[in-house]
């Protein structure tokens, strides 16, 4: 059973793993972060901002502070996530969800009883 | 200095005591919902009265709040207005009670008129000034009520009332701790003339606004005692309690309802006000069961300006998303926070020392607007109530103060309220952003009119729209900011300051693959031509900032830098650009219905480089039809780009860490890197 968490990723309950919710790629424990079953690519915010005019100020933020950081599915190449981090700064371990809990919300308890808190 | 601060830590309400439940079993029928809308109503009236009463730009959009506590000090609700001043007013009052009541040289009696604007005492920074008044009935203290608003000019080292040079709070002006300035329901005159002494530079203004709180907090006063005197004292102890436990309870459930987890954002932001340099902020989001807890370990230190908050500020920030969002349609009291812990490290820049500076309290606590937007996001979309997981609107707090004399001749200083009141909503999961949606600090506040903004203040509007390309791209796009350019006029010299940040690097931060918005420089055009251009009817004047920069059709000295902008006197014919940013947006830009960017595209929301750049869109240059299956290639191509661009984490971690920004970029940012 998968359970949707974000917009691209799912997580299989029963093999515990994250998923892409577009192509269905497994990509890493769910017990970690998701970010390290994913393609990663340092970006210079410049492609994404187009400088107006000459100069460090621009109208684009300066990669000598900052970079895009984006996360893609190996399986599709959707962009899963993205991060604007200072180049070098950890990357973020965003979502660390209780896997039991989750599993006791969809799959139900031992007695077999969901709890069906979410619906 | 000597404070007692623990009275800043009171944002919970007090234990409920036995007498006050059992009132609760008074109320019968509908007698609660009744009860609880009128006095919603009664809030709302004292709100547009004040409104109709005072004069700064601030005060007449909206940036106020009239509230109702109890005897105890604790919130029962508001009429907004921003959350701010109604979880800021509780600390304020609790301190009152401690301190003066039964201190004979002060006391609290009926009539007594209570103001401050020190946030070491709970405020948010000096220049939101509080007036609170007590509500007794039959001899007994009953309720407070307390109205609040943003007033620019404090009589600080720069005009303006936040002044960015400031480097501790000596240079912030008048600060006033929780003090009576009235009695007998009359403010006292001499009080009101060492305000207008303290902050000289508009000493009308600062008294017209102070009546006009104690006017608002007094038409509660009286609708008040006529309630209790109609419906009895336990009545309304009753309504209140409900009101409190209610909301208590009933965020205790929903929260027991989402996922068990951690959530972690972190944020940046270039500059402290006296100088450049890179600041992050960094949340953890735990819930398990019934209780979240919000840990803001791994903020940067206490800057040596102006941009620090106290715990409690920081704390009324996170207060806009929760009671604007999973909380919205409780009663807006205190009981929110029973179930919710802050963690906010002393000596943070969200948690400074009280020497601190802290007259930017609301543009560094933008920082902590967007991590709580985002990990509560993230935990409400995991939970299926995605209908209100949004990207985070565009909280950079665009703020330019003008300051001056008039061209009627009257000292003013205020806010530019456009730019403040029009950043870009954050996109949802099934749709964009709203275009100049509003302003994050207080979601009720309006965006004047040029005419309106002409008629009081010296200056004209070259242009103002919407920016183009300042929205944050995505499957779904975040709200496009604003461009406006302002020429002085009908006066020889006024003084304009910028207080926003984020020309280098972006306060906020991605959404489930959505980017946030671009950045912007401060521009301004010294000794221009515009005046006669105008007079001449020159026909190419720029009708955005690209155009202005761009073209340069106006001749002048052109400055182009990054804010903050320090408070600098411009002449007549002097030219400032101002901006606001756009909303975040939501998911992958290569999901955007094509159709949708030639929309954007056609109403000048986006750029053709954008549209051919960012969502790979092919079309017709001439007609601007869509080629669906070039698209759809083009598209693929990019997917497949990635794909052979990206590296494994490992690979990537290896050369991603031996990275660093420079020292000078450091100076400010704490031990590198932190927490992650």
């Amino acid at each position: 059973m998968r359970v949707k968490v974000t917009e691209y990723l799912d997580i299989d309950l029963k093999k515990e793993l994250w998923c892409c919710s577009r192509c269905g790629k497994e990509l890493y424990s769910a017990r970690d972060n998701y970010k390290k079953g994913c393609l990663i690519q340092d970006r210079d915010p410049r492609e994404i901002y187009a400088p107006v005019i000459e100069g460090p100020i621009n109208f684009a933020p300066d990669p000598s502070w900052i970079r895009i950081v984006e996360f893609y599915c190996p399986g599709c190449g959707t962009m899963i996530e993205n991060e604007f981090l200072p180049p070098g700064h950890p990357i973020t371990y965003d979502i660390e969800l209780d896997i039991e809990h989750l599993k006791q919300i969809h799959l139900g308890k031992a007695d077999g009883n969901k709890t069906n808190k979410l619906d | 200095m000597t404070l007692e601060t623990t009275f800043t830590e009171r944002l919970k309400p007090e234990p409920l005591e036995p007498h006050e439940l059992k009132c609760i079993e008074l109320l019968k029928g509908v007698d609660y919902e009744l009860a609880q809308e009128k006095l919603n109503l009664i809030l709302e009236e004292g709100k547009e009265i004040m409104i109709q009463s005072g004069v700064s730009s601030m005060l007449r959009s909206g940036d106020i709040a009239v509230g109702l506590y109890t005897a105890k000090g604790d919130l029962v609700t508001t009429a907004c207005g921003s959350y701010l001043y109604a979880v800021c007013g509780q600390p304020q009052i609790k301190y009152i009670l401690h301190k003066w009541k039964n201190q004979p040289t002060v006391g609290i009696r009926p009539g007594d008129i209570f103001f401050a604007n020190d946030a070491v005492f709970g405020g948010v920074h000096n220049a939101d000034q509080f007036v609170f008044m007590p509500i007794f009935y039959q001899g007994s203290l009953t309720a407070w009520a307390t109205a609040a608003c943003h007033q620019p000019e404090t009589g600080a080292c720069d005009p303006g009332g936040m002044p960015i040079k400031a480097l501790s709070r000596y240079d912030e002006g008048m600060k006033i701790s929780p003090m009576k300035i009235g009695e007998g329901y009359l403010l006292k005159d001499d009080i009101l003339e060492m305000m207008a002494n303290m902050v000289s530079r508009t000493p009308q203004m600062q008294i017209f606004d102070v009546r006009a709180r104690m006017i608002g907090c007094d038409k509660v006063r009286l609708r008040i005692e006529e309630f209790v005197k109609e419906k009895g004292i336990d009545f309304l102890t009753g309504v209140f309690t409900k009101m409190i436990k209610s909301s208590a309870e009933e965020v205790r459930r929903r929260i027991s309802t989402w996922i068990d987890g951690t959530f972690r954002a972190v944020v940046f932001t270039d500059n402290i006000g006296v100088d450049a340099g890179l600041v992050r902020s960094f949340c953890t989001l735990t819930k398990k069961k019934d209780q979240l807890i919000l840990d803001f370990s791994g903020t940067s230190p206490e800057t040596p300006g102006p941009y620090n908050s106290f715990k409690h500020t920081t704390i009324a920030h996170n207060a806009i998303y929760l009671y604007g969002f999973p909380f919205h349609d409780l009663p807006l009291s205190a009981g929110i926070w029973e179930p919710i812990d802050t963690i906010v490290p002393l000596g943070s820049c969200l948690n400074a020392n009280p020497e601190a500076a802290v007259g930017n309290s609301v543009l560094i606590c933008s920082l902590s607007m967007c991590l709580i937007h985002i990990v509560m996001s993230k935990i409400l979309f995991a939970s299926k109530k995605k209908t209100i997981a949004t990207s985070p609107f565009g909280n950079n707090g665009d703020a330019f103060v003008m300051s001056g004399t008039n061209q009627m001749g009257i000292p003013f200083s205020d806010l530019l309220a456009y730019p403040l009141n029009t950043e870009g909503g954050g996109a949802r999961y099934d749709r964009d952003g709203v275009d100049a949606w509003g302003f994050p600090w207080c979601p009720w506040g309006k965006g004047p009119d040029v005419e309106e903004e002409e008629e009081d203040k010296p200056h004209l509007h070259l242009f103002q729209k919407l920016l183009k390309d300042s929205c944050g791209h995505g499957k779904f796009r975040g709200g496009a900011g604003i461009t406006v350019a302002w020429v002085v006029q009908n006066v020889a010299k006024v003084v304009y300051q910028s207080n926003m940040r984020s020309s280098r690097v972006q306060v906020l931060q991605s959404f489930f693959g959505g980017y946030p918005p671009s950045v912007h420089p401060a521009i301004q055009i010294r000794n221009s031509d515009v005046m006669k251009k105008m007079k001449n009817g020159y026909p190419n004047l720029p009708t955005d900032v690209y155009e202005l920069i761009k073209n340069r059709e106006i001749s002048g000295d052109y400055y182009v830098g990054a804010n903050p902008l320090e408070s600098q006197t411009f002449s007549e014919g002097d030219i400032l650009v101002g901006c606001s940013h756009g909303g975040v947006g939501f998911g992958d830009v290569l999901e955007r219905d094509p159709e949708a960017v030639m929309k954007d595209l056609r109403q000048e929301i986006i750029s053709e480089w954008v549209a051919q750049n960012v969502y790979f869109v092919v079309y017709d240059p001439q007609t601007w039809q869509i080629d669906d299956e070039n698209t759809r290639k083009r598209r693929e191509s990019a997917r497949r780009q990635r794909i052979e661009k990206g590296k494994t984490y490992t690979a990537f971690m290896k050369e991603w860490t031996r990275q660093k920004p420079s020292l000078e970029i450091l100076k400010y940012y704490g031990d590198w890197p932190g927490e992650s």
